[in-house]
């Protein structure tokens, strides 16, 4: 309970008191007197067991108190006419350039594999169109990994060889994927038209990169390579893996939210209560 | 006595004194128990060692404005360096912290007073004769008959050097028994606080409501607590060797002479962070207040402060790297001191967030903290630097050790208690201090500091020795420590303005009302100045802001801690 204090009811405190003062003086002469005289010692002695027992004979064995009169009252405490301003986080648009809402991780796997798929059958056709095999494109993969196969005749390249093919498919698989989940991560930051730049301007740019740096990584499979097919590869893996992506929902991002509130840091009125003050 | 209703002992004795008011008031204050009275006592004293030591400061830089100068003989010079740095250190750092604790604790956490108002009393008691023995000892011993015999062994007081053979007479005596006395003092206040803390605190204010100064204030209350006992320990085991030909820092006779050394950091570092807590402590209530918002992060705020409290008790041998402490030794103090940085980093980030956004309103306790986060910051950089050992191997005992704990000592402590001062100053005396003086004070102050302190890094990184009382020409220190001189000047000028400024404000200075910064701290919710019971009514808190709470009906804070 509040303890109110009032004249039939006044407050009462510790009275004022010498003893503590003298027994500092007492214990300070008693130091005192190791640098001067041992008389000085003598007085400090006296006057700190004088102000011991002064002191403790106001406390014991009951402490000396002393009312005190209530004095004017504090002045009123006047609520604030000024209204308070929030700052609503994430209105506004005040994050337009960050994604608000992004595709989630799944989301870019699925799409990855869909595109890989649709890469491998247009793959395979050009190895049957072009080479009459079925697994020319395939070993020509694999060749990135496999020395032995870099310097191949056509006629190897052509025929079935089972661990170029599980290499050609592990790299394959795990490329698609991983270039999958960019996609998702990648496509809510594209403005406007986001399949013209999956199917279309991402294909593009990594091919380009590709074709100006194969030679110097690996130049047996930049002279095999054919150039209108892969973009074509390229494409239908954009395009696909873009449109399943797409097709996903989205969920939001925190980036509307507060640093202090994604970082966790607990800060009154940044918990998606309350920010501006008056 | 002012707020006395019941005088039926000594009444007529307290009527002769009221014929003689000076004296009757005098009286009043002597035998003073009240928490507010006795912080003021502290507060005031305090402010007049800082006087009187920076008056040494000024001394020792005059005589280094121009090498090879004469003004005061080498004796001398050691005897301002020692009584300057003790003074700085025990008469003015820690009174004027834990006289501001001492003053606002009991009002922020809603009580009438400290748990033990009687030690309270003989803490102060002990401080300010411990102080004046200090200073005693320049008529002391020979001082009457020849120049004086202050210390003149540095405030660290290096054993054996400090032993009987190589510091004759009672110098040394006097700056080992009169700190300790005023270390005495500082311990029941510590005591004194956390009981306070614990005990006193209104209904409604758990641990987590109270305002941070009041944690700040319990986590240096500890760390005096755990610091000051090694300093006494070390310096009654120096009493005895010198007065009874013990021998724990004789090396000639088998005692160490590294032993000090690790004594006194022992305490020695953990008192830079017992110096320094304070200043968070007002940075964390002074920049919320002018930034009109709440403080960022209260409770990571806290949390840091715990931290460095621990932390910085296991970091005191970086002070030691050119003793030659093993690989293992030097490479641990190394890492724990970078470590401290860490809770320290935080603490900066989380003020800068309490003003990001904010309604910044420059008023001077404003000023001095902005600047405050700027010296502090670099103040923290250069002890990281010197935490790298070998880095400090190049500079230890050069001024540039000089410029960063100053950075800490001035930039930050002191700039925060001037800070505290005009932000409480209206509480405590129902005045204003002038805005006007107040800027001029702060901008003097300000250019004055970085003259004084930014060319010291540069003197040290030229070779400048620490603790030296001149130089030779020609080595491209003359133009660093002239400037240096000229900021000590200006630093004196703007010091002046505040004392004119405080003067003149407590005898017409604007009334302040009982909350002239529109805060929400309980101190502001009583009179200006407050009552001798502090509240007539004790407060009932509901959150960490409870004038804000009475402010704002509508859109309280309770609502969302
Ligand atoms: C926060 C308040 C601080 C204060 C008041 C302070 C004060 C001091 C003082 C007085 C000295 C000189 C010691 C002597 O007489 O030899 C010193 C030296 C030193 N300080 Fe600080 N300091 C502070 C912060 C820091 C921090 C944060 C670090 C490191 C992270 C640090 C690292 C050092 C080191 C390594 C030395 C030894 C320099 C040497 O002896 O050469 N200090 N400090
Ligand atoms: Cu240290």
């Amino acid at each position: 309970m509040p303890v109110e204090g009032n004249p039939d009811n006044p407050i009462e405190a510790p009275a004022p008191t010498p003893w503590p003062m003298l027994m500092a003086l007492g214990l300070t002469l008693v130091f005192a007197g190791l640098v001067t005289n041992v008389a000085v010692t003598l007085v400090g002695g006296v006057l700190f067991i004088s102000g011991a027992v002064g002191w403790f004979g106001e406390v014991l064995p009951v402490e000396h108190r002393e009312p005190l009169r209530v004095e004017a009252a504090p002045a009123a405490i006047v609520p604030a006419t000024i209204g308070v301003d929030y700052l609503h986080v994430g209105e506004l648009g005040n994050r337009a350039i960050l994604p608000l809402e992004i595709y989630s991780y799944s989301a870019g796997i699925k799409g990855g594999i869909a595109g890989g798929i649709a890469m491998a059958g247009l793959a395979v056709l050009q190895s049957v169109v072009v080479h009459h095999s079925l697994w020319y494109t395939a070993n020509v993969l694999a060749a990135t990994v496999l020395a032995n196969l870099a310097n191949a005749s056509t006629a190897t390249l052509s025929s079935f060889i089972p661990e170029a093919f599980v290499v050609a498919l592990i790299i394959h698989a795990s490329a698609s994927i991983l270039v999958g989940l960019l996609y998702g991560v990648m496509l809510p930051m594209f403005p406007r038209y986001p399949a013209f730049w999956a199917a279309i301007v991402a294909p593009l740019l990594w091919t380009g990169l590709l074709w100006s740096s194969l030679s110097v990584i690996n130049p047996v499979l930049d002279a095999r390579i054919e150039w209108r097919w892969f973009i074509l590869c390229q494409i239908a893996f954009g395009a696909v893996a873009g449109f399943v992506v797409n097709q996903t929902e989205r969920v939001t991002t925190m980036q509307h939210l507060p640093f202090a509130v994604r970082t966790g840091i607990e800060a009154p009125g940044l918990g998606g209560d309350r920010e501006g003050q008056n | 006595m002012a707020g006395t209703i019941d005088r039926e002992m000594g009444l007529d004795a307290v009527d002769d004194l009221e014929q003689l008011p000076i004296l009757g008031r005098l009286h009043e204050w002597v035998i003073t128990v009240d928490h507010k009275r006795l912080g003021l006592m502290y507060i005031t004293g305090g402010l007049f060692f800082f006087l009187v030591a920076g008056l040494q400061a000024a001394t020792i830089r005059l005589q280094l404005a121009v090498p090879n100068s004469g003004i005061v003989p080498p004796q001398v010079f050691n005897r301002l360096l020692t009584m300057h740095g003790t003074a700085m250190v025990f008469l003015v750092g820690m009174p004027i912290l834990t006289g501001l604790f001492n003053y606002l604790v009991p009002l922020m956490i809603g009580a009438r007073d400290l748990a033990f108002p009687r030690l309270n009393a003989f803490g102060f008691w002990l401080w300010f004769f411990g102080a004046l023995l200090l200073y005693f000892s320049y008529i002391g011993g020979d001082g009457l008959y020849g120049a004086g015999s202050a210390p003149d062994v540095g405030w660290f007081a290096y054993a054996p050097l400090t032993e009987l053979p190589f510091s004759r007479g009672n110098s040394t005596d006097y700056w080992i028994l009169s700190i300790l006395l005023t270390t005495v003092g500082s311990t029941a206040t510590a005591a004194n606080i956390v009981s306070s803390v614990f005990c006193m605190r209104c209904e409604g204010m758990t641990l987590t409501k109270m305002p941070v100064l009041v944690w700040l204030a319990t986590v240096v209350s500890f760390m005096i607590l755990v610091a000051l006992p090694p300093l006494s320990a070390a310096q009654v085991m120096l009493l005895l060797d010198r007065f009874l030909g013990a021998h724990f820092f004789d090396t000639q006779a088998g005692g160490s002479a590294v032993l000090w050394q690790h004594f006194f950091w022992i305490f020695g570092h953990p008192e830079v962070y017992i110096l320094v807590i304070p200043a968070f402590a007002f940075a964390s209530e002074i920049i919320p207040v002018f930034s009109r918002k709440v403080i960022f992060g209260y409770s990571v705020m806290v949390a840091a402060s715990c931290a460095i409290g621990f932390i910085s008790m296991s970091v005191w041998a970086h002070h030691m790297f050119s003793v030659g402490m093993t690989p293992a030794g030097n490479s641990f103090f190394a890492a724990s001191s970078m470590l401290v940085g860490v809770p320290t980093g935080i603490k900066i980030f989380n003020w800068l967030g309490t003003m990001w956004r904010g309604k910044l309103r420059f008023k001077v306790p404003m000023l001095f903290s902005i600047a405050f986060l700027f010296q502090f910051l670099v103040a923290g950089l250069t002890g990281i630097m010197l935490a790298v050992a070998p880095f400090d191997w190049q500079l230890t005992d050069t001024y540039f050790v000089v410029a960063h704990f100053h950075y800490v000592l001035v930039g930050a402590i002191v700039f925060m208690i001037f800070a505290a001062i005009y932000y409480w100053f209206p509480k405590a005396t129902g005045r204003m201090l002038s805005e006007r003086l107040g800027r001029w004070h702060f901008w003097l102050f300000v250019i004055g500091f970085h003259l004084t302190f930014d060319t010291e890094h540069f003197a040290g990184m030229q070779g400048m020795p620490r603790r030296i009382y001149t130089y030779q020409p020609g080595r491209g220190l003359e133009t660093l420590n002239f400037v240096a001189s000229i900021g000590a000047l200006v630093q004196g000028i703007a010091v002046l303005i505040f004392v004119i400024n405080v003067v003149r404000s407590l005898r017409s200075g604007e009334p302040a009302g009982d909350d002239p910064w529109d805060a929400w701290t309980l101190e502001w919710s009583t009179t200006s100045p407050p009552p001798e019971y502090n509240f007539a009514t004790l407060p009932v808190v509901r959150s960490r802001r409870p004038l804000w709470d009475l402010k704002h009906p509508d859109d309280p804070d309770w609502r969302y801690e």
